[in-house]
């Protein structure tokens, strides 16, 4: 029992830690935006947004009711083993995040929690312990459509945006005020991101409790000092991860313009609040950039470089199974060594969290290996300094071509 | 295996409206602002290389600009009000339905 105790504090204490690089990770999501467009002042920027953070993981835990209660099956594994395939998972999160984040490839934390936890199962119970049909549904599918829906989203409310705000006469078309708008959408998107991303590790947490016994598999619900928990520390994390984002803005951000800024942050916030209302557990990133693909598409006579939206496409589907492979290879040291395998999967996790940091402090932050994949997949289209007439500027062309045909004749 | 395909739909329809309305008002309000003679000049919080920043000189500029324009506005003082009121109230269309939007979610569990 003493054992098992100790196990659910390093699954608690490494999942908080996941917690933790999740916020560190993503501030840049929502606050990338709003400071590339000059809404807000960085250090305001990065505040907010660990503020909203805390707000929002307190506001829907639905999210974490399908990691506890719809994913695996409790009834299917044994109190003795399961907290150490946690763990097993965690590490394989962890690892692939902190590699990817290092490496500068775009990734997403809550699939590499997936990815991990699911690996690890699959080896340390067996296929029967995972609910596949809740997997498919609540993360696979939305994983897959969330950025679809994102950016058909995006796309249309940034057309709305300028159709709406157009002006033929030259005069100001008070574009500027969206600048004052992107404070209130970027905070949306910070709250959101509290709503989906926060309620992953608390999810994590109560299955660990559940799974020993110490909470009841009939109320899946989180406890109050574990979504206490992880709502401080994923706000610490963003706070912390924002001066990194401050060092390095200015450089690889494209070009966005306010009324395109506030369009795909409005998208991004309504899809993943409408997601965790539901219980889908979606990748943030994943949708910011859906959001900001779509929303630079909605500019017109703009053009989708493939390449790039290829590369970020590969990164996104590496990550399940890449996640899973070390979570698997964790969980089977486990399966192997008992007891001890905890102990050397704890040693394997200590050495790479710490090889990572110190190989992270030695390196500069550049804007290669720092800027968030929302601002990269903003790369992804082109957008023309000049773009061509609109339909009503065609029509009025025609016309007067029509008109100076009629003439000549 | 159940997949909840509406659930999906759900999701679609219910991001797309409150993005619209979002967006649509917004957007809206900006306009009805500009039409009430007040375009918005907001200048840029913080230096960055990324976008077209407007010098101190450039933004006292537009704001004349700004004040030209509405004073050459053919609209009467009165249509000038309603076009700034109905501004406002686009905005708060837009606060409402944010607002609206967190209680549903919060209270329907």
């Amino acid at each position: 029992m003493e054992s098992a105790a100790l196990v659910i504090v390093l699954v608690i204490a490494l999942a908080l830690f996941f917690d933790f690089t999740n916020g560190f990770h993503d501030t840049a999501n929502a606050m990338a935006t709003p400071i590339a467009t000059g809404a807000l002042k960085p250090k305001v920027a990065v505040l907010l947004a660990a503020c909203l953070n805390l707000v929002g993981a307190f506001l829907s835990t639905e999210v974490a009711k399908t990691i506890s209660g719809g994913m695996i099956r409790e009834d299917q594994i044994s109190a003795d083993i399961f907290p150490s395939i946690i763990f097993a998972g965690l590490i394989g999160a962890i690892t692939w995040n902190m590699l990817t984040w290092l490496l500068g490839l775009p990734s997403s934390s809550s699939h590499a929690l997936f990815g991990g936890l699911i690996g690890a199962t699959l080896v340390g119970v067996g296929a029967m312990a995972i609910d596949a049909g809740v997997v498919l549904s609540k993360v696979i599918l939305p994983a897959l459509i969330a950025p679809l829906t994102a950016g058909i989203i995006a796309f249309t409310v940034t057309k709305i945006a300028y159709g709406v705000t157009r002006r033929y006469d030259m005069k100001a078309d008070g574009r500027d005020g969206f600048r004052w708008g992107q404070i209130f959408t970027s905070s949306l998107v910070a709250l959101a991101h509290g709503t989906n991303d926060a309620q992953k590790t608390m999810g994590v947490i109560t299955l660990a409790l559940i799974t020993v016994g110490w909470q009841s598999s009939s109320n899946p619900d989180p406890q109050l000092w574990v979504i206490f928990a992880c709502a401080i520390t994923i706000a610490l994390g963003t706070y912390m991860g924002g001066w990194r984002i401050i060092r390095t803005l200015g450089k690889g951000l494209t070009d966005v313009k306010p009324a395109q800024g506030f369009s795909a942050e409005t998208s991004t916030a309504a899809t993943i609040l409408a997601s965790s209302a539901l219980g889908f557990a979606l990748s943030t990133t994943q949708v910011a950039s859906g959001s900001v693909i779509g929303s630079g598409l909605g500019r017109r006579g703009s053009t989708v470089r493939w390449n790039t939206v290829g590369r970020i496409m590969i990164g996104w589907v590496l990550t399940l199974p890449a996640a899973g492979a070390v979570g698997a290879a964790a969980a089977l040291i486990v399966v192997w060594l008992g007891g001890w395998g905890v102990a050397v999967d704890a040693v394997i996790a200590v050495a790479v969290i710490l090889g990572l940091f110190l190989r992270s402090r030695r390196d500069e932050v550049t804007s290669a290996n720092a800027m968030s994949e929302v601002a990269d997949s903003g790369a992804a289209v082109k957008v023309p300094r000049k773009p061509g007439p609109t339909w009503r500027q065609r029509r009025v062309e025609r016309q007067a071509a029509g008109r100076g045909g009629e003439g000549d004749a | 295996m159940i997949i909840d395909w509406e659930a999906f739909l759900h999701v679609f329809v219910a991001a797309l409206v409150g993005a619209v309305v979002v967006v649509g008002f917004y957007a809206l309000g900006l306009r009805l602002l500009v039409r009430g003679g007040r375009p918005p000049v907001v200048a840029p919080a913080e230096f960055t290389d990324a976008i077209t920043v407007l010098t101190d000189k450039q933004r006292r500029r537009a704001t004349k600009a700004a004040a030209k324009a509405a004073a050459k506005n053919p609209l009467s003082e009165e249509q000038k009000r309603l076009s700034l009121i109905a501004a406002f109230a686009c905005f708060g269309v837009c606060a409402a339905a944010v607002l609206g939007a967190l209680l549903l979610i919060l209270f329907n569990h």
